[in-house]
């Protein structure tokens, strides 16, 4: 290889390094400050779900509001062990009134790349509603997120242990 | 018209009618013929190494500007990010040894056919390596994450994830491509099964892509690496089917070529002539070799790479005219090549290399043959550019029918006032020698025979230990890397 050549090949490759890493940086800094917006925003949104009550409240429509009240006192949730996996852990949460799943919430979803996290977006509202459907974690996985959706299943199934369904 | 065995005082040393006096007077005027071109040329090998460094650099780059290095928390992660890195930049040599190995002009008429697949050989195993360190690296990454062996991971990552056993298939496929490609492995089987092992690369490569754009979190849908890979995937494939494919089916079309006459010229050696269409349109580009497929029963499949000869003769009335080349049988191969039928057809592709005038730097030009390496320094001879008392031809064969073309040779050297020596004796026990026993024990060298090389382009072809030693030499003698041309022939 000539000099010239191949200095100017060092150069140019360290300037897209460079280039590369400054840019990463920055995608960094975003993405810590989008995650504590988020985390922000769930904190709000747990505001918004207490204000919302106190506001139906106050509306008058107080039997709706009572029953309500009188369901979430009766309603327990369980949390499911996390289950690692290679692309983040996974944990969820059950609601349970009256021997009934009433809900499922994700508390943590596969995230460790973008990738990832589309798969978790993608799977996770399937897996809520066929869980719902059918009382149980044994439902089908989702193809093309079976990690995500075993690690998910693996998780309800020790909530729904702990639930003693 | 003389024949030199050995040097004398040069005015007398030339065949042609002129000496090197009486064409002074133009040398200042075309002083520089070739310069523009050699900058040119070098401008392009720096231009071309710089793109493909970059392209490393890139591929890393892309990683980076994903924020890939901050999110490395843990030794998990951390073995995780390593193992992206070297599958990216494994990937990108991977597509770099295939535009290598594409025939694309720019990088032809910069390198050379042989340099750019010395290139591509060169990348092989560094691609492997990175290749198997990513899978590595990963399934320990992720086996770490989830408290299991890379083995388990392994098997798991092969029955959970999309795409994935198609990785391994293909990591395999690339492993048996670079170990039949080994050069002790290679030796020991037909070039015909080599080179069916050395298509499945393609296989490897297209299997490998799946789980590159479904499983890999850097080319998830929406993000501009993605379409950064996508570009340059598409890229190297499109540049395949065409140099690769398309273009050589459009030249044998085009030129219709068939085996006209074959004409033996010594024991052993045929000169093949075979007339087409259009066959000016392969004079006059850089390259001088091709690759011929003769389309008989039991000979299409096995491609020939042969340099012409002779410069194709200029067309007749019809557009039809001839070219040759000449062969000597070697082997099997061109063995059967000996009694080729008037008729055959004949599929071609290239022209390929870089051992013609588009490699000239210099208004001198030297050119040492050996054996049927002298062939195409006859077709150079006939075309390239140079003043009378400019060129120096010297043909090297253990007797003077060893020296194949020698007659034609010496016409054209008249013709166009070229200094010939003919080379002919025993080779020297101590083997660093290219010269005949005699010329060495008489104490001459290169310069004794040409005094101005280090001022000359110095073209070599023969067989590679004898070319090695004649390159020895020349840059003994002070001739520069980049003045010396010399095409393998036998790969």
């Amino acid at each position: 290889m000539r000099a010239r050549g191949a200095v100017s090949a060092a150069l140019a490759s360290a300037g897209i390094l460079l280039a590369g890493w400054q840019a990463g940086t920055q995608v960094a800094e975003i993405r810590s400050s989008a995650e504590a917006t988020s985390a922000g925003t769930a904190t709000g949104g747990t505001g918004t779900s207490g204000a919302g009550g106190s506001t139906s409240g106050s509306s008058g429509t107080s039997g709706a509001a009572g029953s309500a009240g009188a369901g979430s006192a009766s309603a327990t949730t369980y949390d499911g062990a996390a289950v690692a996996t290679r692309f983040g852990s996974v944990q969820v949460q059950i609601t349970v009134k009256a021997g009934v799943i009433t809900e499922v919430t994700a508390l943590q979803l596969t995230d460790e790349d973008r990738k990832s996290v589309q798969i978790s977006n993608r799977a996770a509202p399937l897996l809520r509603s066929e869980v719902l459907a059918a009382q149980s974690a044994k439902v089908k996985s989702i193809s093309g997120a079976t990690v995500t959706s075993n690690a998910y299943l693996t998780s309800l199934q020790a909530a729904i242990d702990a639930a003693n369904l | 018209m003389t024949t030199q065995l050995r040097p004398g005082a040069p005015a007398h040393n030339h065949s042609g009618h002129r000496g090197p006096g009486a064409v002074a007077p133009h040398a200042p005027s075309r002083a520089g013929m070739f310069a523009r071109q050699h900058r040119g040329r070098l401008f392009r090998t720096d231009a071309l190494t710089v793109i493909a460094w970059g392209s490393v650099a890139a591929a890393v780059a892309l990683w980076l500007a994903d924020g890939g290095a901050t999110v490395i928390s843990s030794p998990a992660s951390a073995f995780t990010a390593v193992g992206i890195v070297t599958g990216l930049a494994g990937m990108d040599l991977v597509l770099l040894m295939l535009l290598l190995a594409a025939r694309i002009p720019v990088i032809d008429r910069t390198f050379g056919h042989d340099r750019a697949l010395e290139f591509h050989r060169r990348l092989g195993k560094p691609s492997l390596y990175l290749l198997l360190a990513h899978g590595l690296l990963v399934a320990t990454g992720y086996g770490m994450a989830e408290g299991l062996d890379p083995v388990s991971e392994s098997v798991a990552l092969w029955v959970l994830v999309p795409d994935m056993w198609l990785a391994f298939v293909s990591m395999a496929l690339f492993i048996t491509v670079v170990v039949t490609s080994l050069v002790a492995v290679r030796r020991r089987f037909p070039y015909e099964f080599w080179y069916a092992v050395h298509l499945l690369t393609y296989a490897a490569v297209g299997i490998s892509l799946p789980h590159q754009f479904s499983v890999g979190g850097l080319f998830a849908e929406g993000t501009w690496q993605r379409w950064y890979w996508l570009a340059i995937c598409i890229t190297t494939g499109a540049a395949l089917l065409y140099f690769r494919v398309l273009q050589p089916i459009a030249a044998t079309v085009r030129h219709q070529l068939t085996v006209s006459r074959v004409t033996s010229v010594a024991p052993g050696v045929v000169n093949i002539e075979m007339s087409g269409y259009q066959l000016d349109r392969l004079a006059g580009h850089g390259g001088r070799f091709f690759t011929w497929r003769f389309l008989a029963p039991g000979l299409w499949w096995h491609p020939h790479p042969f340099s012409l000869s002779a410069e194709p003769l200029a067309p007749g009335p019809g557009g039809e005219s001839k070219l040759r080349i000449t062969v000597r049988n070697l082997g099997e191969g061109s063995g059967r090549l000996m009694r080729l039928r008037p008729g055959t057809r004949v599929a071609v592709e290239g022209p390929y290399g870089m051992f013609g005038t588009t490699a000239r730097t210099r208004d001198k030009v030297v050119m040492i043959g050996a054996g049927v390496g002298i062939a195409p320094l006859r077709a150079l001879l006939e075309s390239t550019p140079f003043s009378p008392g400019n060129a120096t031809i010297l043909l090297r064969g253990h007797s003077e029918t060893e020296l194949y073309l020698g007659s034609e040779i010496l016409e054209l050297c008249e013709d166009r006032g070229a200094r010939l020596f003919h080379l002919t004796g025993p080779r020297v026990r101590q083997e660093t020698n290219w010269l005949p026993e005699d010329a060495v024990r008489a104490g001459y060298t290169l310069a004794s025979y040409v005094p101005d090389i280090a001022d000359s382009d110095v073209y070599i072809c023969g067989p590679a230990a004898w070319a090695g030693n004649v390159i020895s030499a020349a840059r003994a003698a002070g001739v520069g890397a980049d003045q010396i041309h010399h095409e393998r022939f036998d790969w």
